[in-house]
């Protein structure tokens, strides 16, 4: 009984428990890779940010208005000189903390052509998303994105289109 | 060796001073001119030098945080780029295999 009580507790607490950054060791990959790309934002830095962010520019109006309820964002992107620096293993690792009841898979794209796998995950939280993770693997490169707090893809993917980025319409480019 | 210790002796056998030895030495003192006090020890150079180091520290974290803001803004900007277009990249993929197969 009294087990089962401690175990309701620790389930309500786990509910009530704030986003937070997904556990992932870079140790292995950071020591291969020949770039590396590291970008660790936590609440009060992204909240710094804002205020430097232009109200004038579009495109960081855009971004400040996508990270304004945002707690973290993560970035660690590896580029390495040649194909296996990284193993299906060290995916798997970097997956093990996706799994579900908390986190669920929405998107597991694969291309033959280029070698390149995107893998975007969601965090449910109440009627919306908690957070977001995203492993995209090349042969010579690996990136993984966490991001905590409320997210709207809808808006991140539009930015796909800004910064240099080109938008994607499958559509649009048949008609072409 | 005898003559040795007699030596010794002699070199420390104690010496009266000349008489007028105090007078020489107070007429030295009283001759030195009286340093006057130095300029840090006045209360206003106090003031303005710990005004100065406040003012100093003050723009030093300003500019501290500054830098931390624009360096906090490239990184938001560098890590919504990264992760927009991974997405974006995703979203292509799946709207090419939904297309194949509507097609």
């Amino acid at each position: 009984m009294k087990a089962a009580g401690l175990l309701t507790l620790s389930l309500l607490l786990a509910g009530a428990a704030p986003a937070q950054q997904v556990k992932w060791n870079f140790d292995k990959l950071a020591a291969r890779a020949s770039d590396t790309v590291d970008v660790s934002l936590d609440g009060s830095l992204l909240r710094l940010a804002t205020k430097f962010l232009s109200d004038d520019d579009k495109d960081e109006a855009q971004v400040k208005k996508l990270v304004g309820g945002l707690k973290g964002v993560y970035v660690r992107s590896f580029e390495f000189k040649k194909p296996g620096e990284y193993s299906e293993a060290d995916l798997d690792s970097f997956r093990a903390p996706l799994r579900p009841p908390d986190w669920q898979r929405i998107v597991g794209a694969h291309s033959n052509e280029d070698g390149e796998t995107v893998e975007v995950y969601i965090k449910s939280e109440g009627k919306g998303i908690g957070g977001l993770a995203i492993i995209a693997s090349e042969p010579k490169e690996l990136t993984l994105v966490n991001i905590v707090g409320a997210i709207d893809l809808d808006s991140l993917s539009e930015l796909g289109g800004h910064f240099g980025i080109p938008e994607v319409d499958v559509e649009k480019e048949k008609k072409k | 060796m005898a003559s040795f210790e007699d030596e010794l002796r002699s070199a420390l056998r104690r010496r009266e001073p000349p008489q007028d030895f105090t007078e020489r030495v107070l007429a030295r003192v009283a001759a030195a001119p009286v340093r006057s006090a130095t300029r840090m020890s006045q209360p206003w150079v106090r003031w303005v030098a710990a005004i100065a180091a406040a003012l100093l520290l003050a723009v030093g974290s300003l500019e501290y945080r500054h830098y931390q803001g624009e360096r906090a803004k490239s990184q938001i900007l560098l890590a919504v780029r990264i992760a927009g277009g991974k997405l974006n990249k995703a979203q292509k993929k799946v709207q090419m295999v939904t297309h194949r197969s509507n097609s």
